[in-house]
């Protein structure tokens, strides 16, 4: 009995498999011959009832009939998804890709970094000191004089009578000579304050990278050197650049160096106020006086020092108009860089 | 300071050298030329014209209708000036002209229906003068079509010289002149006094007593009789106009006009009214009051320095004159100071009455005590020469104790030591003697000068160094590039800040960087705040003491411009007060720095495959985790949370080594975000930066990957819905094996259905051994044991495995 039922569902299947031409009839076909309730789970079923001497060729005929739809129909499912693909177009690519967060460090971050990297490769350490001064650093031991006009250059905040908002990163040439003999060679990057209207160009908080080189046989020409390769660097080869006489109380004699300017190439525009030039930074031989206060014999060491302004530089360099959009934190600005 | 260079040509032979040779050289030399006013090119468009008719413009009843010639032809212009007539002579600018004042180009030009071709100029439209009530009008002998700068004899070039606080003897046509002369290797000509003096003797009509000679170690004075106070000849207005002053009376022109050409301070008095023709010179002795010039009466502290006649104060020395003593319209008889003050003196008086004058900005600098008598008697041959009168014979010149001039030897070896090349021994000679300096003596390997007292700025074997090098050129000096190598710890103490901030914005965060200086409101927030004594403005008067107040304040600046979605950081110092007296060392107050996450808004924005992400108390705690992974300081330290108790927050966590918090953060208070008028949450964890710094961070090692499957184990619980996460995690943590290397949780379920204050938690267990295969009988031993003990524990009822 069963074996002719399986024979007749084999026909049955082998007549309508040759006319399966898609994915829905193929469905149609599992459900009507492979699932749960299907003609083959009958047949399965059906074996409970059949004669012990008629199983094992039964369940023989059974499973093999089984294989050849299970067959048939993975190999028509496969043919069927591959040409599913080739028609169908479910990705559409032009569709924008996930967001992904990501942040970005200050652009005074940024130009600070560069500067550090270039002195760094220079043979520099970089050094720290604190925001909050004694008098006695930021003026008296950088050798100025009590009541004298010099401190006129640097309006400062006080807090006290003898405590002030340091006025330049200068201060921390005078603690990282105490702390160290010669030779001495650092930067020293920072924060300083100026008691002055604040404006597009001005701003009473800025920052500053002081330099400081002090050995048996320092030169005002090996400032010059390491200053102009400095420039190279940073700011590109081929320009021109000078050294102009200047007077900062701490060193003697003192300059500030300016470099053509890169963005009118010397011929005058508004960055360079139509001079041609771009000042960068003021420096100098160390004065003797300030040797003299950390306890290094002037007569043998000598040194030089340099101050520059890491705003005015950035903003250069980046077109960057008010020097006030570095420190008003709007999200629209800090995303630029 | 404003220098003409007509004016300087008077004083040095640079008639050969052209201006832009001399503005670059004296750049170079430390006296900077911060700008040029070159007349010949700022007026070369304007030229005189003849008004030949003037009709009342049709339109306008204060508008003229003018025809000028330029003596070839006519142009039809419009002129609003009141004082515009037919036949004068005028300042005529035709169209392309640029008007000095503004920068404008004169185009042709409709003006209430008329056209206009070209402008007729007053004395403020050309920056002559600030007058601009009509104007000019040229004197009759001048020829139409003559170019003004011909015509006016504007033909000079005016120098703005920022001059440096060491360099008083530079704040004179003189002193410019003479580091010009040391620069092109020429002569100063100082000049010539002519006196023509009288015979009655000064000393019989004046007298000059110092009771105070440290704050005045000098006092000179010409006297003058029968002096006639007017207005002053067109060239000394024309000179003191050049220099940016405005003309006033032949008297006060004549002592400008001396001070910008010598330095040298001097102030008239009008001797009758000097009680007892007496000039007493002393310091207040306490505390005092003056009505000066603008008639204001001002407090004067102790040790005030006056020049006072035989009654009363006639004078702040120094700094400004009296009612009582000015020369007026009537003035007849005059004495002439010419002082030394102490510098340090005229400072603090200066500084102290927050006035500053030309003569107050000279004397605190430090004018040339040798110069006194010259300059009383220039200004006396002047005013002679001027306003008739007579000079009366000799000068009053008290002078206790003389000022010494220093000598200063200079070793040629050490230029090269300091500048690092050599410059000729002659030229080091000649530089210092055009300088001023007398030689004294010299030998192969030096030479020692003796220095002018006029240059209080050199005083060390250095200084003449740095003249000897900045009248040579820096430009001669050779750029050495070389890199000695120091052997030796290279050191960064800013590097952990430079890495933190780059793992701070691959975290996805934004740098601020905020002004320190903020209002009391903020600063007090979160310490005690140092406040400054001199602030700029009461927003800026105090130094924070946390970054989150400046942090928030910036979250409501971006709000307001629509920016709702932030993720911030920055780094930066943070000042506490720890006395309640004056800080008066580095013990009374604490500078630390801060490092602060900021997070506010939405995290992503709804999306074409994703709905949007709001940051929240966990996304804040996920980025600190992260954060501190990256340091290497992940399972370093303890997590702490609690709610209230806090200033900032009220759902705080907090992370701790042992018992020391270096951080804290969580969820900012409604009512602190109430005072920024923020209505989003922000979410904000700050660190003690240097607390991060000093930990010492785990040396990371590597591991081999797993060479052995993992067994996992998923197990649901219904608890009491007081339970945490955290409570379970530790306990089942603590009651595995070696075995069981993680606990996670992946589902949270809240629902009425487990039944009054009940929540069930999912967890996800891994087990390995990195040196076998587990077997499942092991595994499901310990799964079963963990299964009744956190049953027990905590009595929950398993919901599922
Ligand atoms: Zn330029």
């Amino acid at each position: 009995m069963l074996l002719e039922k399986i024979q007749d569902i084999r026909n049955e299947f082998r007549k309508e498999f040759p006319s399966i031409k898609n994915a829905a009839d193929l469905e149609n076909l599992r459900i009507k011959y492979l699932s749960r309730n299907g003609l083959v789970s009958s047949l399965f079923d059906e074996m409970k009832n059949v004669s012990r001497e008629e199983r094992p060729s039964a369940g023989k005929e059974l499973n093999s009939l089984r294989d050849e739809i299970n067959a048939g129909f993975l190999q028509l499912k496969e043919k069927f998804s591959k040409e599913e693909s080739k028609e169908k177009v479910l990705i559409d690519p032009t569709l924008p890709g996930r967001i992904v967060n990501y942040g970005s460090t200050h652009i005074l971050t940024k130009t600070l970094e560069d500067i550090k990297a270039v002195f760094k490769g220079l043979g520099f350490s970089v050094y720290e000191g604190p925001e909050l001064e004694s008098d006695y650093y930021n003026f008296e031991a950088l050798n100025f004089q009590p009541d004298h006009p010099a401190r006129d250059m640097q309006d400062t905040f006080f807090v006290s009578k003898d405590f002030l908002l340091r006025t330049h990163t200068s201060p921390v040439q005078i603690r990282v000579m105490e702390k160290m003999k010669p030779p001495v060679r650092a930067i020293m990057p920072g924060r300083v304050y100026r008691n002055e209207a604040v404006s597009a160009r001005s701003y009473c908080m800025f920052h500053q990278v002081e330099g400081l080189y002090i050995d048996t046989d320092v030169t005002f020409a090996e400032l010059k050197g390491t200053l102009v390769s400095f420039a190279e660097q940073f700011y590109g080869e081929g320009l021109k650049y000078r050294f102009r006489a200047s007077y900062f109380p701490f060193t003697e004699p003192s300059a500030e160096m300016d470099i053509s300017c890169y963005i009118c190439k010397g011929a005058g525009c508004r960055v360079c106020k139509f001079s041609g030039w771009i000042e960068i930074l003021g420096c100098g031989m160390v004065d003797p006086n300030v040797l003299k206060y950390v306890g290094y014999d002037p007569e043998k060491y000598t040194g030089y020092a340099f101050g520059m302004g890491i705003e005015r530089t950035t903003m250069n360099k980046y077109g960057i108009h008010d020097i006030r959009l570095f420190f008003e934190n709007d999200i629209r600005f800090l995303k630029q860089f | 300071m404003k220098v003409s260079l007509n004016w300087l040509k008077t004083l040095v032979d640079i008639k050969d050298i052209p201006a832009d040779e001399i503005i670059q050289k004296l750049t170079m030399a430390g006296l900077e030329v911060e700008s040029v006013d070159d007349e010949t090119s700022k007026y070369k468009d304007f030229i005189v014209g003849l008004v030949t008719s003037k009709q009342k413009h049709p339109n306008a009843d204060k508008l003229s209708l003018c025809t000028v010639s330029d003596g070839r032809a006519e142009f039809q212009v419009i002129c609003g000036a009141p004082n515009v007539d037919a036949g004068q002579k005028v300042v005529f600018a035709p169209i392309g002209s640029i008007i000095p004042n503004g920068k404008f180009k004169i185009t042709k030009a409709k003006i209430r229906g008329t056209e206009s071709f070209g402008m007729i100029c007053s004395e403020a439209e050309l920056e002559l003068s600030d007058d601009h009530t009509g104007i000019i009008v040229l004197p009759e002998d001048k020829i139409p079509g003559q170019p003004i700068t011909e015509a006016l004899g504007l033909n000079d070039i005016i120098l703005e010289i920022g001059i440096t606080p060491n360099r008083p003897d530079a704040l004179s046509h003189i002193g410019v002149a003479r580091d010009i002369a040391a620069i092109f290797n020429r002569l100063v000509q100082i000049p010539e006094v002519n006196l023509i003096e009288s015979d009655k003797k000064c000393t019989d009509y004046a007298s000059v007593e110092i009771e105070d000679p440290v704050n005045c170690p000098r006092y000179s004075a010409k006297v003058l009789l029968n002096i006639k106070v007017e207005e002053s000849p067109e060239w000394l207005k024309e000179r003191i106009k050049r220099i940016g002053l405005r003309p006033i009376n032949n008297i006060v022109d004549i002592t400008n006009f001396v001070m910008y050409e010598t330095g040298q301070p001097l102030h008239a008095f009008d001797l009758d009214n000097l009680s007892g023709k007496k000039i007493i010179v002393r310091s207040t002795p306490g505390k005092s009051e003056f009505v000066t010039l603008d008639s204001k009466v001002r407090e004067l502290p102790k040790d005030t320095l006056l020049i006072c006649d035989a009654e009363r104060a006639v004078a702040v020395a120094g700094v400004m004159g009296g009612e009582n003593s000015e020369i007026t319209g009537s003035t007849k008889n005059i004495l002439i100071e010419s002082a030394y003050f102490n510098p340090s003196s005229i400072r603090r008086t200066s500084k102290y009455l927050s006035f500053s004058t030309d003569a107050s900005y000279r004397f605190e600098r430090g004018t040339d005590p040798g110069n006194t008598v010259y300059a009383a008697e220039r200004a006396a041959a002047i005013i002679k020469e001027i306003s008739g009168g007579e000079i009366l014979q000799g000068v009053i010149d008290i002078y206790p104790e003389k000022i010494k001039s220093v000598e200063l030897t200079l070793r040629y070896a050490r230029i090269n030591k300091i500048l690092g090349y050599s410059i000729d021994k002659e030229k080091v000679k000649n530089i210092l003697i055009a300088l001023g300096m007398v030689l004294q003596t010299e030998t192969t390997e030096n030479l020692t000068v003796s220095v002018p007292v006029s240059r209080p700025d050199i005083e060390r074997e250095i200084d003449l160094i740095e003249e000897v090098a900045r009248i040579d050129g820096y430009d001669n000096i050779p750029d050495v590039k070389k890199v000695t190598i120091t052997l030796g710890e290279k050191n960064d103490e800013s590097s952990f800040a430079s890495q933190v901030r780059e793992i701070a914005s691959g975290l996805g965060c934004y740098e601020m960087i905020n002004n320190p200086l903020q209002s009391e409101m903020l600063a007090a927030m979160t310490g005690e705040p140092i406040n400054l004594l001199n602030p700029l403005s009461g927003d800026m008067a105090y130094l924070r003491t946390s970054l989150i107040p400046g942090a928030l304040a910036v979250v409501r600046k971006n709000i307001n411009s629509g920016e709702n979605n932030l993720s911030l950081f920055e780094i930066g110092n943070v000042f506490n007060k720890k006395v309640s007296e004056e800080i008066k060392s580095f013990e009374d107050f604490e500078e630390k720095p801060r490092l602060l996450f900021l997070l506010s808004g939405k995290m992503s924005e709804k999306t074409w495959d994703q709905t949007e992400k709001v940051y929240d108390f966990f996304s804040l705690k996920g980025l600190i985790n992260a954060f501190l992974l990256q340091i290497s300081l992940d399972n370093v330290l303890n997590d702490l949370y609690y709610q209230g108790q806090n200033r900032i927050f009220d759902l705080t966590f907090s992370k701790s080594l042992g018992k020391s918090s270096i951080g804290e953060g969580g969820r900012v208070k409604k009512e602190i975000l109430k005072q920024f008028d923020i209505e989003q949450d922000v979410y904000a964890f700050e660190f003690d930066f240097d607390a991060l710094k000093s930990i010492e961070k785990i040396q990371k090692r590597y591991s081999e990957p797993l060479r052995f499957p993992k067994i996992i184990r998923d197990f649901a619980f219904i608890f009491d819905s007081n339970t945490t996460f955290g409570e379970v995690k530790e306990f089942i943590s603590k009651s595995g094996s070696g075995l069981l290397k993680s606990v996670e949780i992946f589902d949270i379920f809240i629902s009425g259905s487990l039944g009054d204050n009940k929540k069930s938690m999912a967890f996800t267990l891994e087990f390995f051994d990195s040196n076998r295969t587990l077997t499942e009988d092991e595994v499901e031993k310990e799964f079963n044991s963990l299964i009744s003990l956190v049953t027990k524990k905590f009595n929950a009822k398993l919901r599922g495995i």
